[in-house]
């Protein structure tokens, strides 16, 4: 797979040793919970399902890859789901008014890194607490999402905007092999530029790495201007996906993709985790939520499962990272 | 009263891993017993045991002669032992007493209320007791670090403990407080505490210790009474060979400045002070803690730019404050002195650690070249002689001597022109510092400017081709190698015959 390829040419093969065990232990867990949801549901296994399955979880996919970003720093962004809704209107209304799909694409990812800038500048340049900011422009993104809308879902119908999220190829969503596109392309971002070790150095330790001459403050800002394009990627795939703007979208996609990251490997604390860990993450993530859709489990009890799985995984991270620096 | 504790065939493993090996350590009270050993050698292991945070596999534990069994560190509490921290455990927002009393208050007679005269009273005899003067009212905040080393001892004395074990306890202290730490030290013992003393410093120990015992690789290599060893045979089992002593090479250093720092000023911190750092030249700034040497390095690296006065490099003025991006682009590295705080990146392999000031210069075509920098890691902890399994082992798994060294290393880069190292040997064993000052005294001899702090005139003597004493932030006088006078140095950094 490219993805062990590029982990392996990277400056920390000790660290997928080390992550190593976690990684075999999160693909038998895969393994496992799609033989059980395949009993449970014989549909499961169908290219259909996987077709669908995929889909559902490409934008988890990109907002857990931004995030992943983030959380190696040791921050946290909890606007990606807001600003999915704030981004996506954006794109739709400079859509609707241009006609041009292209425009509406740039004002997506623009709009994205907008609040992503914001989120950056607050944590990054003013050093506040990046939960406390983002918890703020959680709140101020799914505002203005609303007030945009005027609080209403706008139908597009351009067929080139809606390509990216609404088309596939046979049984495959053309969304798949972009996610796989980008996943590559962070990878080498994240292990082969020298952002992608300011990343690390910035959530190991901040005050080192500004003696020694980084830039860790600006680093952190790129990292939520990153994951805020993302969130504006996802933004034009989750309308295609639906043929229309909602003000309502990406509800709760902040929770999914801080559970998947950790589940992932990457620590709450900073400096240690790999994307690879985060893609086998929401893979699992996603098969357990498919599952319990395809199973009928009642929604109420979906949301307890995933409460419990965030604190399962969060507990689990804080004693392994406790037992290592002890 | 008269008590004792005798540990007994102590073993104990971590998997593979041999900590201790039949080891037997006794400490009567009335007496120091002073425990060294480079890192690694048992000492902590040992103490851990002793306070009950490990376990150990075999031996026993007497206390006045009879077995105890200690799991907890509740368990070494109850037998009157005491640990104190290197890093103090104590409540900055509660006064002295409040901290003494923490967890045990006293209470006016029945009612939920404190009693807070009644402590304070009763804090203030022990301190009597012990000749120190400190208002048990005050709150910690306001203590200095040698004050706050007392408050914990005397904590552990008012919780009826009679062996208080001391980690490197003069550590973080000025010259000051360590004699004020040592008369402290001389009273608990005459009335009958027992202390284990942990150090790297022999004159300490020898002018303090009745016993000392030197471990290493797990077991007790020496033990005797002080009056019937000496200083060179305690160093020679440490380190199981004889000590390489470290002769400064002689040199010839001409050039124009380098580093040239006019009238610099900090109000309350330095003042008026200049110096001059040539190419391949060594000066060190020495003085007491709050000489205010460290903040003086730190506004020359550009971290601080809130002075006045002008700073030139390579005969360019410096912008304040610019930031250590600029300097480190221009050639200037630092060490600083809390590896933990700001010299480390903790998660992060040895390699990581190494190579993030320069990775600028390891990118070809847009993407660092891994080759490029395993060579030059490579050759990094070649020339540094650190100890680590592979250079993707994680740094936070290094010893204290190893850790010090990769902060070096990571500046052996070519175009390193100006280094500057507050402490550069602080917690480290002596082995590892014989390293450090090879290190160096080889960059000195490739042409590199090194500005260096240390409080140890010893060291300061040995390394420098100048030195700069400092007292309050006044630069007192500068003596050129070889007219170094230490008594005239000490007298210096003490501020004898200074204006008051």
């Amino acid at each position: 797979m490219t993805s062990t390829a590029m982990a392996s040419s990277a400056q920390n093969t000790k660290k997928l040793d080390g992550l190593t065990l976690r990684y075999l232990v999160l693909i038998g867990l895969i393994v496992i919970a799609s033989v059980g949801f395949s009993f449970a549901n014989e549909n499961f296994y169908s290219l259909t399902n996987i077709g669908i399955l995929l889909r559902s979880i490409a934008v988890l996919f990109l907002l857990s890859m931004g995030m992943t970003f983030v959380m190696l720093t040791g921050g946290i962004d909890l606007s990606v789901g807001s600003n999915v809704a704030f981004s996506g209107g954006v794109g739709v209304i400079a859509l609707t008014t241009t006609g041009s799909a292209f425009i509406g694409f740039a004002a997506a990812i623009f709009a994205g890194m907008a609040i992503g800038a914001v989120n950056g500048f607050f944590i990054g340049r003013l050093k506040l607490s990046a939960f406390m900011v983002t918890l703020a422009t959680f709140a101020l993104a799914r505002g203005l999402a609303l007030v945009i809308y005027d609080a209403d879902s706008i139908n597009v119908s351009n067929q080139t905007f809606l390509w990216l999220g609404g088309v596939s190829w046979g049984n495959m969503p053309v969304v798949i092999p972009f996610v796989a596109l980008v996943f590559i392309a962070l990878s080498v971002v994240l292990y082969k530029t020298t952002f992608g070790r300011d990343v690390y150095a910035a959530g190991s330790n901040f005050a080192t790495a500004f003696v020694l001459g980084r830039r860790p403050e600006k680093t952190l800002v790129w990292v939520y201007v990153l994951s805020g394009a993302l969130a504006g990627l996802s933004a034009i795939i989750t309308v295609g996906r639906v043929s229309s703007g909602q003000p309502w979208a990406g509800l709760y996609l902040e929770f999914d993709a801080i559970t998947a990251v950790i589940l992932g490997g990457t620590s709450l604390f900073g400096g240690r985790g790999m994307l690879l860990g985060t893609i086998l993450g929401v893979l699992l993530y996603g098969i357990i939520i498919n599952g319990l859709v395809l199973t009928g489990t009642n929604p109420y009890l979906q949301s307890l499962i995933k409460g419990m799985i965030l604190l399962g995984v969060v507990l689990l991270d804080t004693y392994t990272q406790r037992g290592k620096t002890a | 009263m008269s008590n004792r504790i005798d540990m007994k065939g102590i073993g104990k493993s971590f998997f593979a891993t041999r900590a201790l090996d039949n080891v037997d350590f006794s400490c009567v009270s009335g007496e120091v017993h002073a425990l060294v050993g480079l890192n690694g050698a048992g000492k902590s292991t040992l103490m851990k045991v002793l306070g009950g945070v490990y376990q150990k596999d075999e031996g026993v534990i007497e206390h006045n002669g009879k077995p105890i069994e200690i799991t907890a560190p509740a368990d070494a509490a109850k037998a009157g032992i005491s640990m104190i921290h290197q890093e103090l455990s104590l409540i900055n927002e509660l006064t002295v007493a409040g901290n003494i009393f923490l967890g045990r208050e006293l209470k006016r007679g029945g009612t939920p209320f404190l009693d807070k005269r009644e402590m304070a009273r009763q804090v203030k005899m022990q301190l009597d007791r012990f000749g120190l003067s400190l208002d048990p009212n005050k709150p910690v905040r306001e203590l200095n670090s040698g004050e706050k080393q007392i408050v914990e001892i005397i904590r552990a004395l008012m919780s009826d403990s009679w062996l208080i074990v001391m980690d490197e306890p003069t550590s973080a202290l000025s010259e000051e407080d360590k004699d004020r730490l040592f008369e402290f030290i001389a009273r608990m013992k005459a009335e009958g505490i027992a202390i284990i003393y942990i150090s790297h410093h022999m004159p300490e120990i020898f002018s303090i210790a009745e016993q000392v015992t030197v471990m290493r690789d797990g077991v007790i290599v020496l033990s005797e009474r002080t009056s019937d060893t000496t200083e060179d045979a305690v160093i020679q089992s440490m380190t199981g060979e004889e000590l390489e002593h470290f002769v400064k090479p002689h040199k010839e250093i001409e050039g124009d400045p380098l580093l040239s720092v006019q009238d610099l000023c900090k109000a309350g911190t330095y003042d008026q002070v200049s110096l001059e750092v040539r190419p391949g030249e060594i000066v060190v700034m020495t003085g007491l803690r709050g000489c205010g040497a460290p903040e003086l390095a730190k506004a020359i690296f550009g971290l601080d730019g809130d002075y006045q006065g002008t700073v030139h490099y390579k005969g360019r003025p410096l912008k304040p404050g610019r930031g250590p991006s600029v300097s480190v682009r221009d050639g200037m590295g630092l060490v600083t002195e809390n590896r933990d705080k700001n010299g480390i990146l903790p998660p992060l392999s040895v390699r990581d650690n190494i190579a993030l000031p320069f990775l600028e210069k390891t990118v070809r075509a847009g993407l660092i070249d891994g080759g490029y920098i395993d060579k030059v890691v490579d050759k990094a902890i070649r020339d540094t002689s650190t100890k680590t399994s592979s250079p993707d082992q994680e740094i936070r798994f290094l010893s204290g001597g190893n850790k010090q060294k990769i902060c070096f290393s990571r500046w052996l880069d070519e175009d390193l022109e100006l280094l500057i190292l507050l402490e550069p040997t602080r917690g480290i064993d002596v082995h590892a510092k014989a390293d450090i000052y090879r290190i160096i005294e080889d960059l000195a001899e490739r042409g590199v400017g090194i500005l260096i702090l240390s409080y140890e005139i010893d060291e300061v003597i040995m390394l420098a081709d100048r030195v700069l004493t400092l007292y309050q932030g006044q630069s007192v006088s500068e003596y050129v190698y070889p007219n170094f006078e230490k008594d005239q140095m000490l007298a210096d950094m003490a501020g004898a015959g200074q204006p008051h």
